[in-house]
């Protein structure tokens, strides 16, 4: 069962020929095997066969009568005013939502790593816990504070009530921060404590070793988390499921397609605007991985060529 | 402190200070950011305890309260704070109506009703302190909590192993080794993670409908993906195997180890935070998971994950308490599967340490 004596085994299926070049690239296939396989059943078919859809004018009643019909479902959406005030409403949700988690968690991790901070452990586990709250919960403990910081603190003190609206958004970001702040603390711990110490030696402050060690070296987890947020943004459980039912969900555009695809059983239309989605997220990604050759560091990107 | 050894008396006084009001500072910060942050969980525990009626009341105190009744004739009396000539007076309200009302004083019940000028309605009920544990009975005799749970574990568990076995050979497959076009098929896995899921939704429903494989009504849907290693995960496996430096799995290959044995010995322990991050991720996603679950398991309630049934029992009684309730069971044993994690976790922190 050992992966060599497999890799044994092709180079006596692929006789000679067989550099060390080219077991490296066999043996790493065979790693990468059980993605590959998921992704061309699992990802890659029903992909393909949702692209298929969106030329169609499929309707869930009647499958029989369905025609190919081109581009006209997204032609359809550039005159959907809702349609494109959804796609809009996520983009504000990302830019909203997305600065003040990952800053948020990132201070917190960086506190965490600090060996003077107590009761760690537990105080780890409350800033988690609050990610793990059902969804439909969540709306209720907010309105239900509030209105009982409006009753203790505010209508005591002459003081305007608050209102709700504008709080929510951030409310939720701040108790989702749970993955990123784990991905980031997890990201903070595995640095090599001997940069720390030979920076400490050079007379490097905490803010400073921060700056110049921290941030470079997570910025691996830094770049995931921004990526992983962003998706979540634009609709889809990524590393977190909030538990929405099907048709609810903070993010616009995913609350408007599921809207589209089982409210209106408009299948055609749905996978379009999913479509159209996901090429509006692929733009804003492949700018940010542009920008992370700038500031995403990998040790042994310097002996890529060896 | 090392440093505190070379300066003399005064700058070791000096540097003590320093690092207690240091420590002072940081544990405040994080003690004060730990409240503002939890504030509103107290209304969560609150309304679970809270009685059904209490919410409809807007005067109502804040703890969960029931209302102080008085039993006169074989009848249970509300009492009010009525406002009399000689002050406040808590009076049991006996014969209502709208321009005045009949009450009995509890403490003097032989007296017989005292007729009050004025409108009842206006007047606010007496509360006393009681929590009650009606909301979590009502819950249980809906829920099938044990169930439930187990249901949970069980495909928790199952899909971990699988989950954990795929991801860190396929991230280690993207981390460690030269294929030609590796870039592209890592591509390829970054967009994989931002296909809007409801993109493939349908696809995928049919493929597992009996038109195809004929896994509706069954865990299979939610366990088998996972054994082809999930793409968030991977992606952040291999970011971390990347981080670590190549001597070393250079050194052990030069020792004659193979690519399994360095995975295992060399990058796999030096991993083992980030491999914490993942599992404790998963199953965290697994717990939580309703999408799926309302989508293949609808038909199979025997089956039925806790987050999906817990929020499909509550759209029975939709109410803050209920609500509150669902919520608390959902979450205590994540909370304490991340608690205990965290044990570990420490550890592993203090081991690394005193090797040093």
């Amino acid at each position: 069962m050992d992966v060599a004596n497999q890799s044994g085994l092709l180079l006596k299926t692929r006789p000679a020929k067989l550099t060390r070049r080219q077991q490296e690239t066999w043996i790493g296939l065979l790693f990468l095997s059980p993605w590959l396989i998921g992704f061309v059943l699992l990802k890659a078919l029903p992909i393909l066969a949702a692209l298929v859809l969106s030329l169609t004018d499929f309707q869930m009643l009647t499958p029989e009568s369905t025609r190919f019909v081109g581009l006209v479902n997204y032609i359809r959406f550039f005159g959907d005013v809702e349609a494109r005030a959804s796609l809009f409403g996520s983009l504000r949700y990302f830019l909203l939502t997305v600065p003040l988690e990952m800053i948020v968690a990132l201070v917190l991790a960086a506190i965490f790593t600090s060996e003077r901070l107590k009761n760690k452990r537990l105080s780890q586990t409350l800033i988690f816990m609050t990610s793990i709250i059902p969804s439909t919960s969540i709306f209720f403990i907010f309105l239900g504070s509030l209105a009982y910081a409006n009753r203790l603190i505010f209508t005591p003190l002459n003081l305007p009530p608050i209102e709700g609206n504008g709080l929510l958004l951030p409310f939720m970001a701040l108790w989702s921060i749970g993955p990123g702040f784990l991905i980031l603390y997890s990201a903070m711990k595995s640095v090599p404590n001997e940069m720390y110490e030979a920076a400490r030696v050079d007379g490097a402050g905490p803010i400073a070793r921060f700056v110049y060690i921290t941030l470079p070296m997570i910025s691996p987890a830094i770049f995931f988390t921004l990526i992983i947020n962003l998706t979540g943004a634009f609709g889809g459980a990524v590393l977190l499921d909030r538990g929405y039912i099907l048709n609810f969900s903070l993010s616009p555009m995913e609350s408007y397609i599921n809207d589209t695809m089982f409210r209106d059983a408009d299948l055609a239309y749905a996978s379009a605007l999913a479509w159209i989605t996901f090429a509006v997220m692929m733009t804003i990604t492949i700018f940010l991985f542009r920008s992370a050759k700038r500031w995403v560091y990998f040790p042994e990107e310097h002996d890529e060529e060896l | 402190m090392k440093s505190s050894k070379r300066g003399g008396e005064h700058s070791r006084l000096t540097l003590r200070l320093w690092d207690f009001t240091g420590t002072a500072m940081l544990n405040l910060f994080m003690f004060l950011f730990l409240v503002a942050y939890l504030s509103p969980l107290p209304f969560m525990v609150i309304a679970s305890f809270t009685p059904r009626n209490q919410f409809l009341d807007g005067n109502a105190p804040i703890l969960p309260s029931e209302r102080v009744k008085f039993n006169y004739e074989g009848k249970d009396l509300i009492v009010y704070e009525v406002p009399t000539e000689n002050g406040i007076k808590h009076w049991a309200l006996y014969k209502p109506s709208r321009k005045s009302s009949q009450f009995i004083d509890p403490n003097n019940p032989q007296a017989g009703p005292i007729l009050w000028q004025g409108a009842w309605r206006t007047l606010q009920a007496v509360y006393q302190f009681k929590p009650t544990l009606d909301n979590f009975e009502a819950f249980l005799s809906v829920a099938r909590m044990s169930l439930y749970f187990k249901n949970t574990i069980i495909v928790a568990l199952i899909s971990e192993i699988g989950v954990l076995f795929s991801s860190i050979a396929v991230a280690y497959g993207f981390s460690r080794f030269r294929i030609p076009g590796i870039k592209y098929i890592f591509f390829l896995l970054i967009a994989t993670i931002m296909i809007p899921s409801n993109i493939t939704l349908v696809p995928t429903y049919y493929l597992y409908s009996g038109h195809m494989l004929n896994w509706i009504g069954t865990w299979l849907p939610l366990i088998v993906p996972h054994f082809f290693g999930s793409a968030v995960l991977i992606f952040l496996l291999r970011q971390n195997f990347k981080s670590i430096p190549r001597d070393l799995d250079e050194a052990a290959m030069l020792d004659g180890a193979g690519p399994l044995r360095i995975l295992i010995s060399v990058i796999l322990p030096q991993s083992i935070p980030v491999v914490t991050t993942v599992a404790l991720l998963h199953f965290f996603y697994i717990w939580n998971e309703t999408r799926l679950t309302s989508l293949y398991l609808g038909i199979a309630p025997q089956l039925q994950l806790v987050s999906f049934a817990v929020q499909r029992n509550q759209s029975y009684f939709f109410t803050p308490e209920a609500l509150m309730v669902g919520a608390l069971m959902v979450m205590v044993i994540p909370v304490v599967v991340l608690f205990l994690s965290q044990r570990f976790f420490m550890q592993d922190m203090i081991v690394t340490q005193i090797e040093k």
